[in-house]
């Protein structure tokens, strides 16, 4: 989904009421929002069970939702409502995506065939929404999503009583529930040992507040503007009063030991203590201001193994700082940036792959792709925009019909060879914006020359040069320069057409007729007649083209 | 019944203290509205009280605890997702208190509580 469609120009005039389309294209912004934040919310995931897939399973249930009134047209916003519900129960995934079904049931439940809702309606629906969630459970738990729910609630229902305009009464649901998912480590003390709020109260406000960020024109969908906005709402509590000293743990091995009596003497010494273990291995672990104090014990039971002291204020702030940074873009390809690269030959290939391109469309000179194979490679990459390196003069046509084609922006490097691909591809930042790096990229391919050694097919008199037919050939930047009788003669004489003495690199890429002990020993002729140039060789295996040579 | 060797002696843990360490963590899991009796063939859907364990089963079998919950489950929620949060949930409960593995956690579901038609 793109930016267009998720952010309304203005702040409309009030809004009293939404119909099903309305309510869709808010629940859409929800799911972005949520998905946006699914990571960080992970890693808040301490309870009931702390295995770090909260975000995930709300986003699960949400897609579930979602897919359930994509397509319909359905303007009754009590219908879009049941059918999102039936959604989000069907696909609900982990504890935190049945208690969010449940709360989408409740709402869908209590709008019951309304054409559209009201400040009123809505404050009903959120009141439904929080009991329906709460019957689920014998005995609730507070500090939970239960709680954030049921504050959600309450403030609908007083500010339903004050204003009818849904933008205003949306602002203060999302400001109680964050409120509310501040207050969670105070009602349940797991989240406060662990110095976090709860992970499913803060999924809900995330998805309040994708709403109200729609409501209110910002974007929500994953956008590389919106790294800096993964901000997640962070307990008040600040390091436990005693200051969190160290974590310690070890094994105490030895013989005989009375895994009790330790534990009674470590619980004495600080928090969090743990001692589990038989006679012969104890393992220990408790939270003190100073780790010489069990550790001292620990040594006079048995020999340790395994000892970890760590710095729990230090943890807490990589915890913290963990917490704050943004998904990082992968260290292969630029945030929401893909790179298609149309290369023949396996080597080549990996060379491509080791930069980290996204996609590789086979095809060269002779093999040419289609527009289709281009388009498809485009479509397929998750990345929101794509560059694309034809590297051969004969696609850069098919390659720009493609880019016309797509529904993404599309911008085509005209790389004319491998190795103008290749210097393009180096000239990335990975940090830069894809018009910078459009542009850097187009002036980096100018900063390279290509020459091809082939054999010709057929005799003829190109550009004053007169060819017989199985002469090897020299191409300086696709333009037939030189020809000769050996392989060897005409990369010597192409690379004093290249000008090499004025560079400093000279990369041989040997193709699949050429074997890799002829490749080192030209490689060894250059580098005695080149002595001031590097020579490198690189296994390419193009065909057609012996070697294909770059100098820079 | 679980047992480890001390020095000191033996530290026993009943499986009736297990089965209340089950009972509180599957009454607080999300979608459980209730444990039933084990056989509930008369239709009498016996929706729990707060110390009943008679939802719950515990046997030691080589050293490592299973578990058999029967529950009534909230008509609407999605049965298979609530099954799974309570095996989650009562092993990491269990083997958070006592240490001692556990091998099984099955779930029965014996009946659902209808509270609300949608």
């Amino acid at each position: 989904m793109t930016d267009e469609n998720l952010s309304a120009a203005t702040r409309p005039s009030p809004r009293l009421t939404t119909n099903g389309q309305g309510f869709k294209r808010l629940f859409r912004a929800a799911l972005a929002w949520l998905q946006h934040h699914q990571t960080a919310i992970n890693v808040l995931n301490v309870y009931p069970v702390p295995d770090g897939d909260t975000g995930t399973n709300m986003v699960l249930t949400m897609q579930s939702a979602w897919a359930e009134i994509e397509d319909s047209p359905e303007r009754n916003v009590g219908q879009i409502a049941h059918q999102m519900a039936h959604g989000a129960l069907m696909g609900a995934r982990g504890n935190s995506g049945v208690i969010l079904s449940q709360i989408w049931r409740g709402f869908a439940r209590s709008l019951d065939d309304k054409d559209d809702y009201c400040a009123q309606d809505l404050a009903a629906a959120c009141r439904e929404a929080s009991a329906t969630a709460y019957r689920g459970v014998v005995k609730p738990v507070e500090g939970t999503i239960l709680t954030v729910a049921r504050a959600i609630a309450d403030t609908a229902t007083r500010q339903a009583e004050e204003t009818e305009d849904l933008v205003h009464m949306l602002e203060h649901m999302v400001f109680a529930a964050h409120e509310a998912v501040v207050l969670t480590p105070s009602l349940l003390p797991v989240l406060r040992e662990a110095g976090v709020v709860d992970a499913g109260g803060q999924g809900l406000f995330i998805i309040l507040e994708g709403m109200l960020r729609y409501m209110r024109g910002e974007p929500v969908a994953e956008d590389a503007r919106l790294i800096a906005a993964v901000d997640l709402v962070t307990t008040e509590l600040q390091p436990g009063e005693a200051g969190y000293g160290y974590d310690v743990q070890f094994l105490i091995v030895g013989q005989e030991l009375d895994v009790d009596a330790i534990r009674q003497r470590i619980i004495e010494m600080g928090e969090c203590p743990l001692v589990v273990g038989d006679p012969t291995t104890a393992k220990v672990h408790v939270h003190v201001p100073d780790p010489g104090v069990p550790i001292s014990y620990g040594a006079s039971l048995g020999s340790l193994r395994d000892v970890v002291v760590e710095d729990m204020q230090a943890q807490y702030q990589d915890f913290i700082v963990e917490r704050d940074l943004p998904l990082s873009p992968s260290p292969q390809s630029p945030q929401d940036i893909g790179v298609v690269v149309v290369v023949l030959g396996d080597g080549l290939a990996r060379v491509f792959q080791s930069l980290g391109v996204s996609s590789i469309v086979r095809g060269g000179q002779t093999m040419n792709p289609s527009t289709q194979d281009l388009l498809e490679a485009i479509e397929n990459l998750s990345a929101e925009r794509v560059i694309l390196l034809p590297n051969n003069s004969n696609v850069i046509m098919a390659a720009e019909q493609a880019g016309a084609l797509s529904s993404k922006p599309v911008a085509i490097i005209p790389s004319r060879s491998i190795p103008q691909g290749i210097a393009a591809l180096l000239a990335i930042n990975y940090q830069g914006d894809f018009e910078t790096n459009v542009a850097t990229m187009t002036s980096a391919i100018e900063e390279v020359e290509t020459g091809e050694v082939t054999t010709a097919t057929r005799s003829a008199t190109i550009n004053g040069v007169e060819v017989a037919d199985g002469h090897i050939i020299g191409l300086h930047n696709d333009e037939l320069k030189v020809t000769g009788a050996t392989v060897e003669e005409v990369v010597q004489a192409l690379l004093r057409e290249m000008n090499a003495a004025q560079h400093e690199i000279i990369t041989l890429y040997y193709g699949e007729a050429v074997s890799g002990s002829d490749a080192s020993a030209l490689a060894s002729l250059l580098r005695q007649d080149w002595p001031d140039q590097e020579v490198e060789v690189v296994t390419g295996g193009q065909s057609h083209y012996h070697y294909i040579l770059s100098v820079e | 019944m679980p047992e480890q060797e001390r020095t000191l002696g033996r530290i026993e843990v009943s499986l009736t203290a297990i089965a209340s360490i089950v009972n509180e963590a599957v009454l607080t899991c999300y979608g459980v509205v209730g444990t039933a009796a084990k056989d509930l063939t008369t239709g009498i859907a016996n929706l729990l009280s707060r110390d009943s364990k008679r939802g719950i089963e515990v046997r030691v079998k080589d050293g490592r605890i299973i578990v058999d919950v029967y529950v009534i489950i909230e008509y609407g929620t999605r049965i298979v997702a609530v099954a799974r949060s309570v095996m989650n949930v009562v092993q990491f409960s269990v083997e958070r208190a006592l240490s001692v593995p556990v091998a099984e956690v099955n779930v029965h579901v014996e009946g659902l509580r209808i509270s609300d038609i949608d």
